[in-house]
Order: structure tokens, then sequence, then C-alpha cells
């Protein structure tokens, strides 16, 4: 088994009874997810994100094509017990403590009963609710529900872990723990497959990635692949601000760094690379030269775009 | 057996979330209040306040056991409506585990709030007049049972119709269901579809103290009979929800 997901043709109709027109929510979507891959999966709202995911938990029946989850269907309710899966807009029984929650999960994913209690003393430090742990769920705000979702997705060591929207909720300091969780399960040799808004934080932790429009994949690829080279970023020390004054003109982009120094990025140009390069040359301890790439959120755009204008 | 773990682990969360409902110990207050008052109705009942007593606490009870299974239809609806289900359906928890988790748990729960209220019932009882009968117990008991077929039905409804409609339609069938022997002309009705709910019935026999031909045999055919219709009702739902979409 090369890939932890694999997808063919799958498609989703909504609705599709006597007298409703059945709403297109996913359209043959084919997509393979390797293993050990942080795997995004970018749209705009009703793309078809979670209509994949719940294809892929079983928690909504395709209206045609297939998909295997770690080399089973995702009927198959056995392999759950290595797959981690944290829902769009998490939801646990009020009346229960994280403690009890995380025991009926903990039950339900097949740990073995010696070993429950160590587990979710774990996970609770994982995502730095231990205080909170004999705590009624009902009283969680939005953010603790969701880092208790989290722990309930890791609970199992999973070897796939399938996220949706996992950042939304967190404050600043929580996206990054929790963008350091994703980082430190894929350094456990766990696969992640997840789907967010915030394209930085996406950029920062992702490998590869797919971008979904209508319930079409528009992409899917590397992130080193799929992002363009757009031309060359100069890094000039402060001590040459006569350098950067003589290329600001030439500059698609000028930053003036807090220490003085500048940051000019020049587009794919023969003539102004000749430039660069001669200036690089003459002054090789002023100036860094980095190829610059695009963004996500350009590439993103650029993308979407595109679909727009092709329907 | 394999996946007894994982229907432990959805009856448990069930039966602890209604066990745990302060409104549920108010209404047995309320319950053995009204059957400790038959007492006082000596004078209207022209003596017949021992039969009226039994009469009124086997008929609170069912009223008990009813109220006990519709509420697994909002307990299902809400599970699904605010996506509990989905967390728990994502792991490794099969839909029809889900459904006899559910069942069981509803059950366990049932027959707990029934039994304290035949329990609280033999108290009073005991307190007003003599020792219970055996009549009385076994009336009570098949009360318990009936919480198990009631509630069958009552998923298969959750499973198949929406929160409001579901909770409608499973008290619907359970009057028409308690109503068989009334109502048995009505072949339609009576087709075998619908539970013989009169089964779990002994209010005549209880009030007076009358066996006539029904023991512990009979106890125990009528719990396996619902049973048997839970079952029945549980496979149906089964399969229906297999093919749900959840939210």
């Amino acid at each position: 088994m090369e890939n932890v997901i694999e997808i063919k043709n799958l498609t989703k109709y909504y609705g599709s009874f006597f007298w409703k027109k059945p709403v297109p929510a996913l359209h043959d979507l084919t997509l393979d997810i390797p293993i050990g891959a942080v795997f995004g999966f970018l749209g705009p709202n009703g793309a078809g994100k979670t209509t994949t995911i719940k294809l892929l938990m079983d928690l909504i029946k395709p209206s045609g094509g297939e998909a295997s989850i770690l080399g089973y269907p995702p009927d198959n309710v056995e392999i759950k017990k290595q797959i981690g899966f944290l829902p769009d807009e998490p939801v646990f029984s009020s009346y229960l403590s994280a403690n009890e929650f995380l025991d009926i999960c903990a039950r339900l994913l097949g740990v073995p009963s010696r070993e429950r209690k160590g587990r979710i003393a774990e996970v609770l430090s994982i995502v730095k609710m231990t205080k909170h742990a004999k705590a009624k769920l009902g009283g969680f705000s939005r953010g603790m529900v969701q880092r208790i979702g989290i722990a309930q997705a890791i609970l199992n060591r999973p070897r796939l872990l399938i996220l949706d929207e996992p950042l939304v909720g967190l404050d600043p300091h929580g996206r990054q723990e929790l963008k350091d969780i994703i980082l430190h399960q894929k350094a456990g040799g766990t696969s992640v497959f997840f789907c967010s808004h915030i394209l930085s934080d996406v950029e920062k932790i992702c490998d590869s990635l797919g971008i979904l429009y209508e319930g079409n994949l528009l992409c899917a690829g590397n992130l080193d692949e799929l992002l363009q080279d757009t031309g060359v970023r100069l890094h000039i020390k402060p001590e040459h601000d006569k350098i950067a004054k003589t290329l600001l003109s030439e500059a698609s982009e000028t930053v003036k760094l807090p220490d003085g120094g500048w940051e000019l990025t020049f587009l794919n140009n023969k003539e102004v690379k000749q430039t660069l390069l001669g200036i690089k040359e003459q002054y090789k301890d002023a100036v860094i030269m980095i190829p610059a790439k695009e963004n996500l959120e350009k590439f993103f755009f650029r993308k979407i775009a595109d679909a727009t204008r092709t329907n | 057996m394999k996946g007894m773990n994982e229907i432990g682990a959805v009856a448990a969360g069930t039966w602890h979330r209604i066990l745990r409902m302060r409104v549920v110990y108010v209404l047995i207050a309320c319950v053995l209040i009204l059957i400790g008052s038959a007492y006082r109705y000596d004078v209207l009942s022209l003596g017949q306040h021992r039969a009226l007593m039994v009469d009124v606490s086997l008929l609170l009870n069912t009223l008990a056991a009813i109220l006990v299974a519709i509420s697994i239809v909002f307990e299902i609806s809400r599970e699904f409506r605010e996506g509990v289900a989905t967390t728990l359906l994502s792991k490794s928890l099969g839909r029809t585990q889900y459904l006899v988790g559910k069942l069981i748990g509803i059950s366990i729960a049932g027959v707990v709030i029934t039994g304290l209220i035949a329990i609280g019932f033999g108290v009073i009882f005991a307190t007003a007049f003599d020792q219970v009968a055996k009549t009385m117990i076994m009336g009570h008991l098949l009360v318990m049972a009936s919480v198990i077929p009631m509630s069958a039905l009552a998923i298969l409804f959750a499973i198949v119709l929406p929160e409001s409609i579901a909770a409608i339609v499973t008290a619907i069938v359970i009057w028409f269901a308690h109503s068989a022997t009334t109502l048995s002309g009505i072949k339609i009705i009576y087709g075998g579809i619908l539970p013989d709910l009169n089964l779990f019935n002994l209010k005549a026999q209880a009030a007076y103290t009358y066996l006539g031909g029904i023991g512990g045999q009979y106890l125990l055919l009528a719990f396996l009979w619902g049973i048997v219709y839970s079952i029945f009702a549980m496979s149906l739902a089964g399969i229906i929800f297999g093919y749900k979409d959840l939210k």
C-alpha cells in the first residue's frame, strides 16, 4: 500500500428524491494521498471538502465511484481503529466530563482498558486540557471543545488523521499548538488529511495539497511543485542603502525591513535577472538573493479565478 | 462477543444521560405521590381503593415506560442534529451497533425508572394494606419488560421520520398497540407488524389478585415475545439506517 487514501471517480448528489432535483456536491473526484503526507484540502465554502471527508468516514453514502482508506473501503468498521477524525463543528455530549467523553471514545476505538487512563491523561496533556479533565463539556468554550476534539482524534495513536477545519475556533496560540501537534504526528509516521480556510497555516504545515471548487478538483500535488517561481527576492543589508535605491524602480515589491535593510522582489525577466546577477557578483556580502515563489494565497485565488472564468 | 465493548459504551452513555436528569426523580416522586393518594379514594371508589391503588400504580408505571421509550426519539434525533452521532460513528462502531447500544441503554434506564416506581408502590401498598401479591409483582415486571419493544419501535421511527413527527407517531402506535384487544378487529393494523403491548397488561389480574393460569411461564413468554419483536424492529431500523446520510 503506497497511499493512505485512494479516491476514484467519487461522486455525491444530495437530495436525490423522487420529486427533488439532485444537488451535485462532488463530481468525479479522483485523488491519491501518499503515506506520510500532510495533505491540505482547500476550497471555498460549498466546494465539497466536508462531503469528501464524510464519504471517507462513511458518514454519508456515495452516489458513484469508490474510495479506500488505509487499503479498506470506508464502511470497514475495524479500520477506523487506526484513524483519528475531527469533525467540522465538533459537538460532544454536554453532560459528560472531558475524562468520561474520552473514555467512551477510547472504548469505541478499541484502546485496551489497562491503557485507557494513561492514554487519556497523555492526550489531555498534549492539548493542554489536563486541568479541565473533570469539567463538563457543556461548559466549554468553542476553542476548548476543539481541543477536546483534537484529543479524541489522536487518542488511538492513528495511522491516518482526518481533520475538518481543525484551526477554527482556536486563538493564535492554540493554532500554533495545533500546527505543532500535526507536525509531531507527522514526525511519528501519521499521515494527515485536513481541510482549512486559513491558507497561511496550510502553507506552513502541508507538503501537498488539493483545491476543490464546486465539487471539482482543480489541482492536486506537491506544494513546492504547484507554486510557481515568480522571480527573485533580494535582501540588501542596511549599510548598502544606495544599491537598494538604484533598484527600487525595477522591483515589483519593496519592503523596508526594521533593521534598515531592504527586501526587493523582482518578477521573472531576463534583463532584470542579468542586472541582479551582476550586482550579486559585485557586492557579494551586501546582498542575499533567493528565488521568489508564489505564495499559497495568490496561487489559491489564481486557481479559483481561472475556474470561475472557465465556468 | 465482538463489538460488545462498543455497544456497551453507547448503552452506558445513554442510560447515564437519562438517569442523571433530576427531572426523572421528580417525576418518580410525583408518580408515587399519586399512587399513594389512591388510598384516600375509599369513599369515591366505594371501598375499592385497594384495587384502585394497584390499577393506578400499573397505569402510571406504564405511562412512565412510554415516556422513557419516547425520550429515545428525542435522544437519537438530538445526536443526529448536533453531530454527536457523527463523532461516535466515526469510531470503530457499526451503525447497527449504535442502534443496539441505544436500545440497551434506554431499556436499562427504563427498567431502573419503572423498577423504582414498582418498589415505591410496593412500599406504599405494604404500608397501607398488607403484603404485595404475586400478580402485582408480575404486573409491574411486565411493565418493566414492555420498555424494550416500545423503545425498539421508538428507535425505528426516530431513524425513519423527522424528530417531532417520530415522537407523535411513536405515541400513537404505542397507544394502538396497547389497545390490541379493543382494536383487534382492524386486520390492517394487527397484521403482525404492530406489537401487541396488551400482552404486558396484567391490570385486571393484579387489581383483584387473580392469577387464573398466568404464571412465570407467561412472564417469560411475554418477555421473549418482546425481545423477538425488538429484534425485528431493530433489524428494520438497521437496514434503513445503513443507507442514511448523517449530518
